[in-house]
């Protein structure tokens, strides 16, 4: 049985694991589904009530009934890279890769379906209410006098893409910022706008898991820290990230998040403040973990090899398997 | 006509600096020059910061 691995080349995190499932004798196949029609074919067949797939990348040759599991790590968007690309080829290629995928019986890390929506900022921080994790006050809005009463029932404010997309021509990133008191909210009315309370917080974590196993990192805030710097991704603090202890409710509520959102695999950010509480942030569904392991040495890379190399269990199933399994 | 969003962005940092490694579609892994995997290097893979959270940021999500 198969590992299938959807990412890039150049992802060298994907690597990481890789290593892992090669030192246990697991097989593997790693292809980008921008790839297809150019070094990536698929053929299925569904003939007499049954169905048989393959796919084939680099020489190798991979039916879709013998995949173990699909890790979705960072895919392109299919037929990208195709001899005429197009949307519409896109489409059909997602299609028919992904479609087949959905019948494999495969375990997925994570399901197309539950990534899509784990995406949605506004649905992950709903969830983590209901899920008990504390979550910041926060606003999403087009109307200017709701985001200046907002400012004024909480003055100290950040603003953040809604999306966690970063804007193209020209390529800008917009981080989390503060947002002044005295502000322009005006314009607000041409997007939706993220306003959150702004934690005064005494470092940022980063929360991994895996499965059922879930690893914690802390980068503590400097003292002298920036009070304008508050996105750690573009802190210019060389605090290392170190690992850290998972409060008790913070790891149930974490569980009942990811069980409700039908994910194998989060990568949660969360911001402590000076009282120790961990305030949720967001859930990245397939979020980056080498820089952890590389800094804290947690072994995340190991121990998704090791979610990714085991045989379906019943009793997982009926966790994953209720939603992974197309009907 | 900006979305209020956009008054806090930054020209984006071209993180796609030539790496040291290229794919070996073979070993499905990213070898060195000399022959080593990429991924058993992580003083390189901090140097270079291709494994942190606004990797890709171009063609995926932050995350």
């Amino acid at each position: 049985m198969t590992v299938l691995i959807l990412t890039g080349e150049e992802d060298v995190t994907a690597d990481m694991v890789v290593v892992h499932l090669n030192a246990s004798s697991v097989p593997v196949v790693r292809l980008d589904p921008a790839d297809l029609t150019a070094g990536v074919a698929l053929s299925g067949e569904y003939v007499h009530g049954s169905f048989r797939g393959h796919l084939s990348a680099g020489g190798r040759l991979v039916s879709v009934n013998g995949l173990r599991s699909v890790w979705v790590r960072r895919p392109g968007a299919p037929a990208a890279r195709a001899a005429q690309p197009s949307a519409w080829l896109t489409e059909e290629a997602g299609q028919a890769l992904y479609g087949m995928l959905r019948g494999s019986g495969a375990r997925w890390m994570n399901h197309p379906d539950a990534a899509q929506r784990a995406r949605h900022k506004p649905w992950q921080l709903r969830l983590a209410q209901r899920s008990g994790l504390p979550v910041p006050a926060t606003l999403i809005t087009t109307f200017p006098q709701a985001a200046r009463e907002f400012a004024e029932r909480f003055p100290d404010l950040v603003v953040k893409p809604v999306s966690g997309a970063h804007p193209q021509e020209p390529p800008r990133a917009v981080p989390t910022s503060r947002v002044a008191p005295d502000t322009d909210f005006g314009a607000v009315a041409y997007g939706p706008t993220l306003l959150q309370r702004r934690v005064a917080k005494r470092a940022d974590i980063r929360l991994t898991v895996v499965g059922e196993t879930m690893l914690a990192a802390r980068k503590e805030t400097p003292a002298d820290a920036d009070p304008e710097e508050v996105d750690v991704r573009f802190a210019s603090s060389a605090t290392p990230w170190l690992p850290a202890e998972i409060p008790r409710r913070t790891a149930q509520a974490v569980r009942a998040y990811l069980r409700e959102a039908q994910l194998s695999y989060g990568a949660l950010d969360f911001a402590e403040d000076a009282d120790g509480t961990w305030w949720f942030l967001e859930c990245n569904q397939s979020g980056q973990f080498g820089f952890v392991e590389v800094e804290t040495g947690q072994p995340i890379a190991r121990t998704i090899a090791e979610w990714l190399a085991h045989p379906s269990a019943p009793e997982e199933e009926s966790v994953n398997g209720r939603r992974t399994v197309a009907p | 006509m900006q979305p209020f969003a956009l008054n806090y962005a930054r020209p984006a940092v071209e993180t796609e600096a030539v790496t040291p490694y290229v794919y070996d579609s073979g070993l499905q892994l990213n070898v060195l020059f000399d022959g080593r995997i990429a991924a058993s290097d992580q003083a390189l893979l901090r140097e270079l910061g291709t494994t942190t959270s606004t990797a890709g940021s171009k063609t995926h999500f932050d995350d």
